[in-house]
C-alpha cells in the first residue's frame, strides 16, 4: 500500500466465515508486533475478502469446549490484548466493514479509530453475545459506552441487534456508510485525515445518572425475562461500574463476567439453541453428495387460503423474493388477506426491517385471485384452506391436475394426516406438509411432515423452500399433532383442567411463565384462539385417548363467544385500548369451576404437572419415531412455542430434573391423580436402565 | 401478412374521479389491470416484446408509466415499455402501434391498453410563480431571501387546474365541451336529444352490468385494503331525461346544451390487453377473442374534433373497403352525447361527404340498435387514456356473446382527429 498505509485482510482459507479462533487471534497479533515496531507504518486498514463477512464473531465451537475458569480467562484476555494492541498503535486504524461484522469482529471495530461501513444488505453490526447468554469481553462493553453513551449502548448490547449499515450509522456504531465500490477508498481517505472529532458525553457517564440509567434497564430486563437469564444483567453491572473506572479496570470487569457466566448452564443451553439453528439451516433428508432436485429454488408459488396463515405465508415469501399467488374463493377474504399483507410489510418498514422500496416491491409480488386462474409454471402450492379433510381432498384433487408435474404440492395443515389428504391422487408422492407457526413472520420454526408418499426429493424441495424464505425445518413424519401442537396439547388441557379445578387463571399462567415460557398456557389459549384449540383437540384428542383430561369449560367458553383475544374475551379480558397493562382474568369464568382440588396446589406443583406432562408427550414423540433424535423435540418446541430457551427443551429438561426423577414423579401422580399421568414406556425403560437422552457432556 | 389477434383483456372497474379509485395513481391503476391479465392468461412473461401504454396525464412520480406499470408487474426487466399519447385515442394507438411492430417483424407478443388517473391530474404554478421559487430557492443572502419572498403575489399562489387545462385545445382555444356545443348545433341537436341518449346510455351500462362484469377485474385497493372495488360505479338508475333536463349546460351559460349529465364522466381506470401475432398465438394454443381487420386515424378543424369518428371511419374504408354497413356492431366514445348525434347525422350526409370529406357518398346510416349497446363514457366514464382499449375489448366480447362477425370501434380526440378500428371475430 501506498504512503505508509497497512492493510490487513482476514480472509480465512477453506471457509465462507471469517471467525476469531486461537490461530486468527495469535496471527493477528503476530501482525500487530510487526506493525508496532515499523515506523514507517501511518495507518491500519482492517477488511475482509469474503463476499459477505467481515467477521461473524469468536469461534463458538472453541468457546463453549472451554470449561475450566483459568482458560477462559486466558483466552478472554488474550482477545482483550490484541485488540488493546490496535487501540494503542500510535497511527490510525480504521475498519472498513463489508458484511456481518459481529460480536468479536464488532469489538475489534471498536478498537479501531474510526469505522466505515457499505450499505449493502449483508452488512450487519452489533454485538449478539447476550442472546447466547455471555457478554462483550473483548473491550465491547467497555469502549461502546464511551463511544455512543450508557443509554444507547446498553440498547445495543442487551438487544443483541444486528443492526443494518444505515441504523448502524444512527446509532454511531460507524462513523460513516458508502457504497461498498468507495469503501476502500474512503477508508483510505479516513486513514489520511485521521478519525471524525466525537462529542463528548463524558457528563451523561456521571455516577447517579450512571447507576440511574443502569436502575431503569435492570426494571426492563427484569420485565421481559423473568430473571431468567443472568447475562443481560450482568451486562448492566459491567457497564455501569466499567464507566466509573478506567479502561483497563473495566475491562477485568468484563473478564471476570465472562468467566462466570459461559460456565452457567444458561448460557451453555443458549449456545446448543444457536448450534441447533445453524444445524437447522443446513438439514437435508437426501444422502450427502446427492443430486439437488430441480428446480432448486422456488420462483413462483400459489397460496390457497387468504385467512391469517395463508397471508402471512403469502407476506413472508414475497419479501424473500417469491412471486405469490394468493387464491381464495370469496373476494372478501382475499381483500383481507392483503389487508393483512399490506399491514405487516408497513410495520416491517416501521421496525426497519425493509425499506419502502423493498416492502412495495414485495407487495407488488403477491397476485391476488378470487377466480380460478393457471397454475402453469408454479413451483410450489401451499394449501391454507380451513381444517376439513373433504375441502382438502377436493383442493389437492383440482391441484394435482392444475399444477405442472413439477410443482410439489404443500398442505399447511396442523391437525390432519398428509397422507390422508394425498390418498387417491394421482401423484401422491408430490404432497408433503409444510406446517408454519401463527404469526408467521414471527414464528421461525417450520415443521416439513413426510407423508407415507411423500419422495425424497420432494421432502427435500420442501426443506430447502424453506431454507430460502429463512425459516428453520425440522423434519417430522406424519403423526397426528406432528411434534409442537401434539406436546402442546396435553399442556394446554392440563393448564385447563388445573384451572376448572380451582386453580387461579393468573397461578396457572405464573407458575409456567416462572419456568420460563414466554406466556402462560391459558394466555397462550386466548392468543391462539378457543375455537382453534378446541378444533384441532377435535381432530388430534382421539390419539391421545385417556391421556387428555375433558374440559368442559373450552366447549363452553366457544358457545358464549369468548374465543380469546381476537374476541376480546377469553381466560382474560381484553381492553380495546393499546394499553401495556396486562389483562384481567375473566371473573365470568368462574362458574366453570367445578371443583377444588387444585386451590391449594402451589405454584411449583402446578408447574410440575404441566412440565412432566410436555416431557412425557416429548418422548412419545422419539418413542412413535415422530422425529428420530432428541434434538429435533427440544429444537422444534423452543422455536415453535418458545419453551424457555435456557433449559434446552423439554428433553433436555428432563435430563436437568433427571430422568428417573421425573418417571418416579409422574408415577407419583398416576396413582394420587389421573391416569394420564402415567409415564411412557420409552421414560420407564431409561429410568431402569439409568440412561439420558443426551451424553452428560452436552 | 401476419395479422395482430387480441387474445385476452381485463380492466379495472372505472370509477369517478374523487371515489373508490382515487388513491391509485395511473402507475397503480395500470399494475392491477397488467399484473391481472398475465395471471389470468398465464402467459410466459419471458415472452413479451414489448409493453405500450396509453395514459394522457403522466404521473410525474412515475414517467414512462408504462415502463414503471411493467416492472411493476412482474414483467422481466429485458422486456421494453413505451407510453403513448394521441389524447382520449392514446389506448388505440397502443393497439395499432403494436399491429405496426408485428407487420414489421419487430416482435410478436405485445401488452397494451391503459390507464388513466383523472383524480390525480396535478394541480400546476404558473410558470410565474414557479421561477419565483426558483430565485427563493437559490438565494443566499437574507436579503435576497427577503426580496424573492416579497416578489411573491396572492395570484401566484392560485394553481392551474390541470384537468381543465389537459381539456382546452390550444389550438383554437375551445374547451372540449365548447366544441361539442359547436358540433351539435350544427347538426341541430337539441338539448332533448342529447339528454335522451344519455339516458339510454345509462339504462344500456345498467342492462350489461354481468355481461360487462366479464371485462372487469376486482381491486383489491391499495394502500389499505379496506375495500374491493368490483363495479363501475359511474352507472345511474336515475338518469332519466326528466331528470337530466334539470341540469345547467356548463360550457355556454344560457343557450348551451351540453350538460355534466349528458357529457362523459371524468373517471379513473385501466385496461391491459394481451395482443399477438396469429401464428404465434396458434404456436402458443392461445384461443384469441378476435383479430384487428384494420383502422385508421383521421384528422380535422380542432374546433369540430367530436366528428372525428366520421373521418376516421370514411379513412379506414378506404383501406378495408369495410363500410357501416359491414358492422355488426358499432361503438362511438360517448364524449359527449351532442358529438356522437352529430357523428350520426354528418355520417347519412351526403353533403358531408362531398364537400369534407372528399368522397361521393355519404358514408352511411349507423342504427341505433347496433350502436353503444352496452352504454358509453356518458355512464361508465372517460379515463381518457385507457378508454380505447376498454371499447376494444368489450365490443370483442359482446361480438363472442352475439356470435357475431364485425365490430367498428371509433372514437373522437382532442385537437382534432378521430381513430377507427376493425375488429373481427375469428
Amino acid at each position: 500500500m501506498p504512503d505508509g498505509i497497512v492493510r490487513l485482510t482476514f480472509d480465512r482459507p477453506d471457509s465462507a466465515a471469517n471467525v476469531f479462533d486461537r490461530a486468527t487471534i495469535g496471527e493477528l497479533e503476530l501482525r500487530l508486533e510487526a506493525i508496532a515496531a515499523d515506523k514507517d507504518v501511518r495507518g491500519v486498514l482492517f477488511d475482509s475478502a469474503k463476499p459477505s463477512i467481515f467477521i461473524a464473531g469468536a469461534d463458538l465451537e472453541e468457546l463453549s469446549a472451554l470449561t475450566d475458569p483459568d482458560d477462559i480467562r486466558a483466552a478472554v484476555e488474550r482477545g482483550q490484548r490484541v485488540f488493546d494492541r490496535i487501540a494503542k498503535l500510535p497511527c490510525t486504524t480504521v475498519a472498513a466493514i463489508h458484511g456481518a461484522c459481529l460480536g468479536g469482529g464488532f469489538e475489534l471495530a471498536l478498537a479501531c479509530d474510526a469505522r466505515i461501513a457499505s450499505d449493502d444488505r449483508a452488512t450487519k453490526i452489533g454485538l449478539p453475545e447476550v442472546m447466547l447468554g455471555i457478554l462483550p469481553a473483548w473491550g465491547g462493553s467497555t469502549r461502546l459506552p464511551r463511544l455512543i453513551g450508557m443509554p444507547q449502548a446498553l440498547a445495543a448490547i442487551l438487544q443483541g441487534r444486528q443492526h443494518p449499515a444505515k441504523l448502524a450509522k444512527i446509532r454511531g456504531l460507524v462513523d460513516r456508510v458508502v457504497p461498498k465500490e468507495h469503501l476502500h477508498r474512503l477508508a483510505i481517505d479516513l486513514l489520511r485525515t485521521g478519525p471524525p472529532k466525537r462529542k463528548s458525553i463524558r457528563l451523561a457517564h456521571l455516577k447517579p445518572i450512571a447507576k440511574f440509567i443502569a436502575k431503569k434497564a435492570t426494571d426492563q430486563v427484569l420485565a421481559t425475562t423473568g430473571g431468567h437469564y443472568p447475562a443481560p444483567l450482568r451486562v448492566i453491572e459491567v457497564v455501569r461500574d466499567g464507566l466509573a473506572v478506567s479502561e483497563a479496570e473495566s475491562q477485568k470487569l468484563e473478564a471476570d463476567a465472562a468467566v462466570d457466566l459461559i460456565r452457567t448452564d444458561v448460557s451453555k443451553q443458549l449456545i446448543r439453541v444457536f448450534f441447533l439453528q445453524e444445524r437447522a439451516k443446513k438439514c437435508s433428508v437426501l444422502p450427502q453428495g446427492a443430486p439437488t432436485p430441480e428446480p432448486e429454488r422456488v420462483d413462483r408459488m400459489v397460496v390457497l387460503g387468504a385467512g391469517v396463515m395463508g397471508a402471512g405465508i403469502a407476506q413472508w415469501s414475497s419479501a424473500r423474493g417469491i412471486e405469490v399467488i394468493l387464491r381464495d374463493l370469496d373476494p372478501e377474504r382475499v381483500r383481507a388477506g392483503m389487508q393483512t399483507i399490506a399491514s405487516t410489510y408497513k410495520s416491517a418498514v416501521k421496525k426497519r426491517k425493509l425499506d419502502r422500496v423493498a416492502a412495495q416491491a414485495g407487495l407488488d409480488r403477491v397476485f391476488p385471485s378470487a377466480i380460478d386462474v393457471p397454475f402453469g409454471d408454479v413451483d410450489l402450492v401451499v394449501e391454507a384452506a380451513v381444517e376439513k379433510m373433504d375441502v382438502k381432498r377436493t383442493i389437492f384433487a383440482d391441484l394435482d391436475e392444475a399444477a405442472r408435474p413439477a410443482a410439489i404440492l404443500a398442505t399447511n395443515t396442523s391437525s390432519l394426516s398428509v397422507s390422508d389428504v394425498a390418498e387417491g391422487l394421482d401423484h401422491p408422492q408430490r404432497v408433503v406438509g409444510i406446517h408454519f407457526f401463527n404469526p408467521v413472520a414471527r414464528m421461525q420454526l417450520v415443521e416439513v411432515v413426510r407423508g407415507k408418499a411423500t419422495s425424497n426429493e420432494v421432502l427435500e424441495r420442501a426443506v430447502r423452500y424453506v431454507h430460502q424464505i429463512g425459516k428453520l425445518p425440522v423434519v417430522v413424519a406424519d403423526a397426528p399433532g406432528f411434534v409442537v401442537n401434539r406436546i402442546l396439547m396435553p399442556y394446554l388441557f392440563e393448564a385447563v383442567h388445573l384451572f376448572e379445578n380451582g386453580a387461579a387463571i393468573e397461578s396457572v399462567d405464573r407458575a409456567m411463565t416462572q419456568f420460563g415460557m414466554p406466556m402462560g398456557p391459558l394466555r397462550l389459549l386466548d392468543e391462539v384462539g378457543l375455537d382453534v384449540a378446541a378444533h384441532v383437540g377435535d381432530h388430534v384428542g382421539p390419539i391421545f385417548g385417556d391421556r387428555l383430561p375433558t374440559c368442559p369449560s373450552m366447549q363452553a367458553m366457544v358457545d358464549a363467544g369468548w374465543l380469546g383475544r381476537k374476541a376480546g374475551r377469553g381466560f382474560y379480558v381484553y381492553s380495546k385500548k393499546k394499553t401495556k397493562k396486562d389483562p384481567k382474568p375473566n371473573g365470568a369464568l368462574d362458574r366453570h369451576v367445578t371443583s377444588k382440588s387444585a386451590v391449594t396446589l402451589p405454584v411449583d406443583e402446578l408447574a410440575r404437572r404441566m412440565t412432566l406432562l410436555m416431557i412425557n408427550e416429548a418422548a412419545r414423540c422419539l418413542e412413535e419415531n415422530v422425529v428420530e433424535d432428541p434434538r429435533d423435540v427440544d429444537f422444534a418446541m423452543i422455536m415453535g412455542t418458545g419453551f424457555a430457551p435456557f433449559r434446552g427443551g423439554p428433553l433436555r429438561h428432563a435430563d436437568a430434573i433427571g430422568v428417573a426423577t421425573a418417571v418416579e414423579a409422574l408415577r407419583r401422580l398416576s396413582n394420587e391423580v389421573s391416569a394420564r399421568f402415567e409415564p411412557c414406556d420409552t421414560l420407564v425403560r431409561m429410568a431402569k436402565e439409568s440412561r439420558s437422552f443426551y451424553p452428560s457432556d452436552s | 401478412m401476419e395479422r395482430m389477434v387480441i387474445i385476452d383483456g381485463v380492466r379495472t372497474p372505472f370509477s369517478k374521479m374523487g371515489t373508490d379509485l382515487a388513491a391509485l395513481g395511473a402507475e397503480e391503476l395500470g399494475r392491477i389491470a397488467v399484473s391481472t391479465l398475465l395471471l389470468r392468461t398465464g402467459i410466459d412473461r419471458e415472452l413479451i416484446d414489448e409493453v405500450i401504454l396509453g395514459c394522457v396525464s403522466q404521473p410525474a412520480d412515475a414517467a414512462n408509466v408504462a415502463r414503471v406499470v411493467a416492472l411493476r408487474s412482474g414483467i422481466p426487466q429485458h422486456v421494453p415499455a413505451i407510453t403513448v399519447h394521441r389524447n382520449c385515442a392514446s389506448s388505440f394507438e397502443s393497439i395499432t402501434q403494436a399491429d405496426e411492430k408485428i407487420r414489421a417483424g419487430r416482435g410478436s407478443i405485445f401488452v397494451v391498453g391503459g390507464t388513466e388517473s383523472m383524480t390525480q391530474v396535478p394541480l400546476y404554478f404558473s410558470h410565474r410563480a414557479a421561477s419565483k421559487f426558483a430565485k427563493l430557492g437559490s438565494a443566499k443572502t437574507l436579503g435576497a431571501r427577503l426580496r424573492a419572498i416579497t416578489s411573491f403575489r396572492p395570484s401566484d399562489f392560485k394553481p392551474k387546474v390541470g384537468l381543465m387545462i389537459g381539456l382546452t385545445d390550444p389550438v383554437s382555444g375551445l374547451n372540449m365541451g365548447q366544441t361539442a356545443e359547436l358540433v351539435a348545433r350544427e347538426s341541430g341537436i337539441t338539448r332533448e336529444m342529447q339528454d335522451a341518449f344519455a339516458a339510454r346510455s345509462h339504462q344500456r351500462a345498467l342492462d350489461a352490468r354481468e355481461r360487462l362484469d366479464k371485462e372487469i377485474c376486482p381491486v383489491y385497493a391499495p394502500p389499505d385494503y379496506r375495500k374491493v372495488v368490483t363495479e363501475d360505479n359511474g352507472p345511474r338508475a336515475d338518469s332519466t331525461p326528466e331528470r337530466l333536463a334539470r341540469l345547467r349546460p356548463v360550457f355556454e351559460k344560457g343557450s348551451g346544451t351540453v350538460t355534466a349529465g349528458n357529457s362523459s364522466q371524468i373517471t379513473d381506470g385501466a385496461v391491459a390487453l394481451l395482443v399477438m401475432s396469429e401464428s404465434r398465438a396458434n404456436e402458443l394454443g392461445f384461443e384469441p377473442l378476435g383479430a384487428l381487420t384494420g383502422y385508421a386515424y383521421a384528422a380535422l378543424d380542432p374546433a369540430r374534433m367530436g366528428l372525428g369518428p366520421v373521418h376516421a371511419i370514411a379513412r379506414a374504408e378506404e383501406q378495408t373497403k369495410l363500410g357501416v354497413g359491414d358492422a355488426d356492431l358499432v361503438e362511438i366514445n360517448e364524449a359527449f352525447a351532442g358529438q356522437v348525434l352529430a357523428c350520426l347525422d354528418k355520417a347519412r350526409s351526403d353533403d358531408y361527404a362531398r364537400e369534407v370529406l372528399g368522397r361521393d357518398r355519404a358514408v352511411g346510416e349507423i342504427p341505433e340498435e347496433i350502436l353503444n349497446v352496452n352504454g358509453g363514457a356518458i355512464a361508465l366514464g372517460h379515463p381518457v387514456g385507457a378508454t380505447g382499449s376498454r371499447l376494444a375489448l368489450t365490443s370483442l366480447l359482446e361480438l363472442r356473446r352475439r356470435d357475431a362477425k364485425r365490430a367498428l370501434v371509433t372514437l373522437c380526440v382532442g385537437g382534432g382527429q378521430g381513430g377507427a378500428l376493425w375488429l373481427e371475430r375469428l
